[in-house]
């Protein structure tokens, strides 16, 4: 192997696991818990959409 | 009308500091990568034992993103106990639901702190964990984080809980400046002092994690913004709901 080359994989490979590893679990941890937030919040807004629908036909405020 | 109008309004702004924190962040890890100079890490010796050289640490590149999640931590925390200081002199629940969101936010940016820097002490150091000033101390604040939730889950009576929770945040918050301060008041720990005057980073590294730093500070208002629009419309559901029984 070109010896540049073998110096340069030597620097990076060993710690490329650790490097990458850190960043997707980063990444991964805020996509997952911001997109159950969203679906949470989209959840619930549907929720209270119906109730307060209920609530007008019943002629009650809340 | 209008308060609809606003609402919307500030979902919108929200979910374009989410994209942009998401833009920021990554553009700040794409200059760590390809701009930014590397940090020389240890001596390359040769058969006598002499220093030839110093080897270039790939491995520092988790620094770009692993400062700027544990700096956000330490400033949501801070919201944690402000809101607990708002609550004690108002008493008015809103400041204790915020300052639980808050802690909430805390909690995830300090475990992904915890999680990237372990990964970084393993490469660096050779072991997952040293008991060294600056992890110790945040590690205690990521127990105190917890505890936070441990308390609140423990009281039925919603005036005593909140009540406890925002003293035990506001005590809580007191190590974050200790955990922050640690390595300039124990210099002889193992863990680097990155923001410092007199050459603590070059410009294009100090560019790269403000980079980092504001974009990450933008999803944490984001994901505190969201956290925030859930709990009041889950009271708005609960206000509803005994409206439709009584």
């Amino acid at each position: 192997m070109d010896p540049v080359l073998a110096e340069i994989y030597a620097l990076v490979v060993p710690s490329l696991p650790y490097v990458a590893g850190a960043y997707a679990l980063l990444w991964i941890a805020l996509v997952v818990y911001i997109g159950m937030t969203y679906s949470r919040v989209g959840r619930l807004e549907k929720e209270i959409a119906v109730l307060e629908e209920s609530l007008e036909r019943r002629g009650v405020s809340a | 009308m209008l308060e609809v109008g606003a609402t919307l309004n500030r979902n919108t702004l929200v979910l374009s500091m989410l994209v942009l924190g998401g833009v920021l962040t990554t553009a700040g890890f794409i200059m760590a990568f390809f701009f930014t100079p590397p940090v020389l890490g240890p001596a390359i010796t040769n058969e006598a034992g002499r220093i030839i050289g110093y080897q270039p640490l790939f491995s520092q590149k988790i620094f770009y993103f692993h400062v700027p999640v544990a700096l956000s931590s330490f400033l949501v925390f801070f919201f944690t106990a402000y809101y607990g200081v708002r609550f004690l002199m108002t008493k008015d629940r809103r400041y204790d639901t915020r300052a639980k969101v808050a802690t909430e936010v805390t909690l995830m940016f300090v475990i992904l702190t915890m999680a990237t820097g372990i990964l970084w002490t393993r490469f660096e150091w050779g072991r997952w964990w040293v008991w060294e000033p600056r992890l110790t101390t945040y590690f205690i604040m990521t127990l105190l984080v917890i505890a936070y939730f441990v308390l609140r889950n423990s009281i039925e009576d919603e005036e005593r809980r909140a009540t406890y929770a925002a003293v035990f945040g506001i005590i809580a918050f007191i190590d974050a400046p200790i955990s922050f301060a640690i390595t300039r008041v124990i210099p002889s720990s193992v863990h680097p002092v990155v923001l410092r005057s007199g050459g603590g980073l070059t410009g294009s590294q100090l560019v790269a994690l403000l980079i980092g730093l504001f974009g990450m500070l933008m999803i944490a208002y984001a994901i505190y913004h969201t956290r925030m629009r859930e709990e009041l419309v889950h009271d708005r559901i609960e206000a509803v709901k005994a409206a439709l029984e009584g």
